[in-house]
Formats: structure tokens, C-alpha cells, sequence
């Protein structure tokens, strides 16, 4: 059986504290043991000296006697050496060790009756020439004490080992829990459930912030598939009425045409109707490609007043003609970053608006000013209006007012232009103008955002 | 004048191809990217029509390389999307002019026409029939009398005399006139030509721009 939590992160950086745990303790381990070892012969050594010390007391107030009286003494104390030997030549006079040759210092010797794990540390010296005296002790209390701190050691490490296995565990499965939680959300928006979101514990942990993470990029993808799904059904929609225009157009020249003229006329409005049709895409495709904001990289310095002036000359004999006033207020020069081409269609598309959409008479302006880090640009009529119910839909993809459904055009216009203001980082807004009239201001960031 | 077609889809290139010949040009066909450049190596052709899309070598990289060679045949670039970029690319890449498909083939012809003519660009002296235009003094005389002309109406006067017998769509007034890249809704070339004609026609005998039906317009002194 696979043990999912086993393969989770979780777990794996549990088991790694884990090995780094016990591979610490290990080291402590034993450099307790080094430590505890030389405390204990040096334990043993002390009390050796000591009662060298006062056998060499003893010998030098009242000689032999003395000496021996001492090590009888101090065998029978408690918190002295273990073994004591005294001895002329090789002939013991005191102790419970067997006569050996002498040997002076620090020395090791082998335990009586070869007890395996058991040796004799002590200290030997000559009391007088010939006498020699040592005292020592069992080292098996330092391998006893050795032994005690690895078993209880040991426990401690297996108890440590248990439990962060334990609380691997328990972090990989709550981690896991939270991943399948993604996991299940993710399936069930590819199964098309595209409103569901990743729940969020408002821990503001790693996780918490991948599934805001994936909860913000759902909504832009959810954003995008409405924005294509709309478009489709608008194309699928609108389309349609042209397409059948120009069905109409033919059905009615098959029917009605008689002389090569009429077959002419008719030939020529069908092909009028198919660059309709064909405009309608352009404008689409064009909509299409600056929302997905590859343009960008086509800014450079514009200077405001001067594009703007140019659309002035352009466009002040067209106003004159349908018999509207059109009046230029510019604040110059301003510069902005931004696309030549896209901004004179923009400006373009607004003053046309103007004028298409106001009765003959009307006053168009259309100035520019500095306002804090923008530079704003405004057109405005003294025409009927829109009402401010209106106002959000303007900027939809077909979306026509009643009153100029009878004119030529797609509704696509101020769709274009919310596209490029999108694409300059660019705010539009709609204002009411009092007493009558329609006004529509861009602000363009001045400075590249 | 002899023209090479470089398009891979035969309709397109079978249309076109019609319709130069309709016009008395010869024309030559390619239908990928290599052979059209080795064709576009070897013949003396007048002019070059590019799609941007072709098999084994797109038309950018084609032109370019003609244009590394020496080649200075002009070429007009074909594309299907309305790429907006495209058209910049297309021209720094060696593109003379750029036509978006679909077009009307009277578009593609007026422009091919407009490449291959292509007059002197240093000429300070424009001239048709009784009309004058001085570039340097800023001055158009129609029969020795000073016509006066706005900044607007000048440039445009200035491009039809460029273009001098020959047929200059909408389109094309729009981009080289007054650089505006789309289709605008209201009636500005037709406003701007009207006062432009107004003023050179007025007291004169005879018109000098003509209206093309359905097309454009024609600058030419009978």
C-alpha cells in the first residue's frame, strides 16, 4: 500500500529534520561520553592522590606504622580509593592488591581475578626508597556511567524520532487536505464549473497566498472567456443582419432584375454589402488585438496639442459641411507616452461620434488640459445627450442607441476606444453636461505607468 | 510592366493575376517562399507583390533578403490579418506599401501602379496642364494665377500631383495624406477633395481632378 502521506513535501522536510536531529544527538551523544569519561578518571585520580597524600602524612609523623594504620583507615571510609597497596621490595605490608613491580605516575593495571570490563586506575609513588604505595580505583564505574547516558539517550532519540514521524504526519496530511481542496476546485472548473473558486483561510500562509494566486488568475481567465464568449455571440448575432441584407439584395435582383443595368446595380450593392461585412471583422480583429495588448510596445512620445491640431484641420471643413461648429481649446504642448496611430483613431472616433450624433447647429469642443499626472482631453457637445442609465453600456461590443440604430455603423466605436484607453493605462469617463449636451473625457497618464 | 506574384493561395494569386493582365501587365507567379525569391533574383520585374505568409519562407524575410542583395524592385506586401504591426514591420522590412486582404482589386492596382511610378521625390517643381506648384515657395499657380490654398489642401493637391495620371483610392489619401490608419465614418476625403477643387477649379475652364466611380480619384490634364 502507498501511504499518501509519505509523499508529500510535508513529510519529506519532516523526515530531514528528523535524520538532522538524530544525527545531532548522536554527536552530542558522544562527545558526552568523552567528556564524562576523562571527568571520571580524573575523579579517580584525585581521590588517589589524596590518599597518597595522607599515607605520605602518616609515614612522615610515625613512619611504617603509620602508613599502614592510614590505609586501613581509609579502605574502610567511604569516598576513597577502591585498592591500596603498600609494599617493601616485594614483600606487601599493607592493601588488598597483590605485590608488582613499582611504577611511579598515573598508571592502568589489570583487575585481580581478569574480570573482563574492569581495570585499576591509580597513582603509585615511593613513600622512602624501597617503599613504594599505590591507590586506585575500579574504572568500570566510568563505563557503567557511559552506559547509562547512551541507553537513556537512546530512548530520548527513538521517543523524538516517534514523534516527528508523528508530526510529519500530521502536517503532510493537513497539507495534503488543503492541496486536494485545490486540486478538487481545479477539476471542477476543467470540468466547466468555471465560478468555482479555492476556499481561503485568511491565514495569509503560503498556501493561502497560492490559492489567492489561483483565485485571481480564475477570474481573469473567467474575464477572458466571457469577453470571448460575448464576442462570439455578438459576431454569431450581428453578422447576421448584414449576411441577410445581402441575401436579400441577390434573392430580389434574381427575382426583379431585367436589364443588364439592374444586374449591375445589384451586383455593385452586394459587394457593398459583403466590405460591410468585411469592415465589421476588421474593426472585430482590430478591438481584438488591442485587448490582448501586444501594442505596447509601439509607444513613444506623443505630443498631445500637436495631434490634435492636426485632427483640428482634418476635421473642421467636415463639421463645417454637416453645419456643426467645432472649436479646439488645447493647453500645450503635452507629452505622453502612447500609440500615434491608435490615439489619433481615438480622438478620431470621438470627434466623428460628435458630430454624427448631434443635430445640425451643434457645438463640438474639444480641449486639453493638464490635471495633476494627467494629461485630459475632452470632447464635448451641446446635443441631446445620453442618459446616465445609458452611460456603462456605451462601451459595449454592438451596443446601439435607439435613436441611431437608422444610421450606418456597427456599435463597435466606443468599444475600440475603452480598448486603446485600456491599452494606455487611460481613464474614461462619461460627464453630464448641463443643461444638455454629452461630454466624454480621457484622462492619459503623463508619465508611463 | 512585368510583375511577379508571390502568394501561395491560388485563388488570391489567380485574381490578381487577372487583373494586371486586364491592365496589359505581364505577370509571373510563385507559390512558396524560395522559389519566389530565386524568381524575384532572376527576373527584371517591374514590381513585386508579397504575400506576408508563405511556405518555406515568409514574406518579410524574403523581401529582406532581396533587399541585403541590392534589390530595389518596390514591393507591396499582402497580408490576412489586420495586423496593425504588421504593416510597420512590413515596411522597415523593405515593404513599399501594404494592402490588408481582403481588398478591391482596383485598390491593389491603383496602388501597385503608385509604387512603380514612382516619381522624382527631389522635384521642387510640380507640374499639370496650367497648374504650378512651387515646393519651395509653398505656391500653387493655376494659368499663371495664385490659387490659395490651406496647409491640408496643399498636401493633398501635392500627393495628386505625385501621382498624376494615375488613380489614388481613399485609402490611400487617408494613409499618405493624413496618416490616419482606418476607415473614418464621416465624409473627410470626400470634404477635403471638394474644397480643394472649389478653389483650383473655380474661374477655370476644364476640371482637373476627377472622380473615379467607386474608386477614387484621378488628377490628369486633357
Amino acid at each position: 500500500m502507498r501511504i499518501r502521506a509519505f509523499h508529500t513535501e510535508g513529510f519529506r522536510i519532516a523526515a530531514i529534520f528528523v535524520a538532522i536531529f538524530a544525527l545531532s544527538a548522536a554527536a552530542l551523544t558522544a562527545v558526552t561520553i568523552v567528556i564524562v569519561n576523562s571527568e571520571f578518571r580524573d575523579q579517580i585520580v584525585q581521590f588517589a592522590n589524596a590518599d597518597i597524600a595522607a599515607v605520605k602524612d602518616g609515614y612522615r609523623t610515625n613512619g611504617e606504622a603509620e602508613a599502614k594504620e592510614v590505609i586501613g583507615q581509609r579502605m574502610a571510609a567511604p569516598g576513597t580509593s577502591d585498592f591500596f597497596l603498600l609494599e617493601r621490595g616485594r614483600t606487601p605490608l599493607a592493601g588488598n592488591l597483590k605485590p608488582m613491580p613499582p611504577q611511579t605516575g598515573i598508571l592502568t593495571l589489570p583487575y585481580p581475578g581478569n574480570s573482563p570490563g574492569h581495570a585499576i586506575l591509580g597513582t603509585g609513588t615511593f613513600l622512602a626508597p624501597g617503599l613504594y604505595v599505590f591507590s586506585g580505583s575500579d574504572l568500570h564505574r566510568a563505563r557503567l556511567a557511559q552506559r547509562r547516558i547512551l541507553f537513556t539517550l537512546s530512548w530520548v532519540l527513538v521517543g523524538a524520532l516517534i514523534l516527528a514521524l508523528l508530526g510529519g504526519m500530521l502536517v503532510s496530511r493537513s497539507f495534503l487536505r488543503r492541496a486536494d481542496v485545490i486540486v478538487r476546485t481545479c477539476r471542477a472548473i476543467m470540468a466547466g464549473n468555471l465560478t468555482t473558486r479555492v476556499p481561503i483561510r485568511g491565514t495569509q500562509d503560503e498556501l493561502d497566498r497560492l490559492s489567492e494566486t489561483i483565485n485571481a488568475m480564475l477570474d481573469r481567465i473567467a474575464a477572458l472567456m466571457n469577453n470571448v464568449t460575448q464576442v462570439t455571440n455578438d459576431i454569431a448575432h450581428d453578422l447576421r443582419t448584414p449576411v441577410t441584407h445581402l441575401r436579400h439584395r441577390l434573392e430580389r435582383a434574381r427575382e426583379r432584375a431585367v436589364t443588364t443595368e439592374d444586374y449591375d446595380q445589384a451586383l455593385e450593392a452586394a459587394i457593398a454589402a459583403s466590405d460591410d461585412i468585411l469592415a465589421l471583422f476588421t474593426a472585430l480583429l482590430r478591438i481584438a488585438q488591442i485587448e490582448a495588448g501586444a501594442r505596447r510596445a509601439a509607444f513613444a512620445p506623443l505630443e498631445l496639442s500637436a495631434l490634435l491640431t492636426h485632427l483640428r484641420d482634418l476635421f473642421t471643413p467636415v463639421a463645417e459641411d454637416s453645419g456643426h461648429t467645432l472649436e479646439f481649446m488645447l493647453e500645450g504642448p503635452l507629452q505622453v507616452p502612447g500609440d500615434r496611430e491608435l490615439l489619433t483613431q481615438l480622438f478620431s472616433n470621438l470627434i466623428e461620434n460628435a458630430i454624427i450624433h448631434t443635430p445640425k447647429g451643434s457645438r463640438v469642443s474639444v480641449t486639453l488640459k493638464r490635471h495633476g499626472h494627467d494629461a485630459v482631453v475632452r470632447v464635448s457637445d451641446d446635443g441631446p445627450g445620453v442618459p446616465a442609465d445609458e452611460h456603462e453600456k456605451l462601451f459595449q461590443r454592438f451596443y446601439r442607441r435607439e435613436a441611431s440604430r437608422t444610421r450606418p455603423g456597427f456599435g463597435l466605436g466606443l468599444a475600440l476606444v475603452s480598448a486603446i484607453a485600456d491599452l494606455h493605462g487611460a481613464r474614461l469617463e462619461i460627464e453630464t453636461v448641463q443643461p444638455r449636451g454629452f461630454a466624454i473625457a480621457l484622462f492619459l497618464p503623463i508619465t508611463q505607468a | 510592366m512585368k510583375i511577379l506574384v508571390i502568394e501561395d493561395d491560388l485563388e488570391t494569386a489567380d485574381h490578381i493575376g487577372d487583373a494586371l493582365r486586364a491592365q496589359g501587365h505581364e505577370v509571373d507567379e510563385s507559390f512558396a517562399g524560395p522559389d519566389g525569391l530565386a524568381k524575384a533574383r532572376g527576373g527584371k520585374h517591374a514590381a513585386l507583390i508579397v504575400d506576408r505568409m508563405l511556405p518555406g519562407m515568409d514574406g518579410l524575410s524574403l523581401v529582406r533578403q532581396l533587399r541585403r542583395e541590392g534589390s530595389q524592385t518596390p514591393v507591396l506586401f499582402l497580408t490576412t490579418m489586420s495586423g496593425i504591426d504588421d504593416r510597420v514591420a512590413g515596411l522597415e522590412g523593405g515593404g513599399d506599401d501594404y494592402l490588408t486582404k481582403p481588398f478591391a482589386l482596383a485598390e491593389l492596382v491603383a496602388r501597385v501602379n503608385a509604387i512603380t511610378r514612382r516619381g522624382d521625390q527631389r522635384q521642387t517643381m510640380l507640374r499639370a496642364g496650367d497648374l504650378e506648384m512651387d515646393l519651395i515657395r509653398r505656391e500653387v499657380r493655376r494659368a499663371g494665377k495664385v490659387v490659395d490654398l490651406q496647409p491640408q489642401e496643399f498636401k493633398l493637391l501635392e500627393y495628386m500631383l505625385r501621382n498624376s495620371g494615375r488613380v489614388v483610392t481613399r485609402s490611400m489619401l487617408l494613409e499618405n495624406v493624413w496618416e490616419l490608419h482606418f476607415d473614418p465614418r464621416t465624409n473627410i476625403v470626400e470634404t477635403h477633395m471638394s474644397r480643394l477643387r472649389g478653389k483650383m477649379d473655380r474661374g477655370h475652364a476644364g476640371e482637373l481632378i476627377h472622380t473615379v466611380r467607386g474608386t477614387g480619384y484621378i488628377l490628369r490634364a486633357d
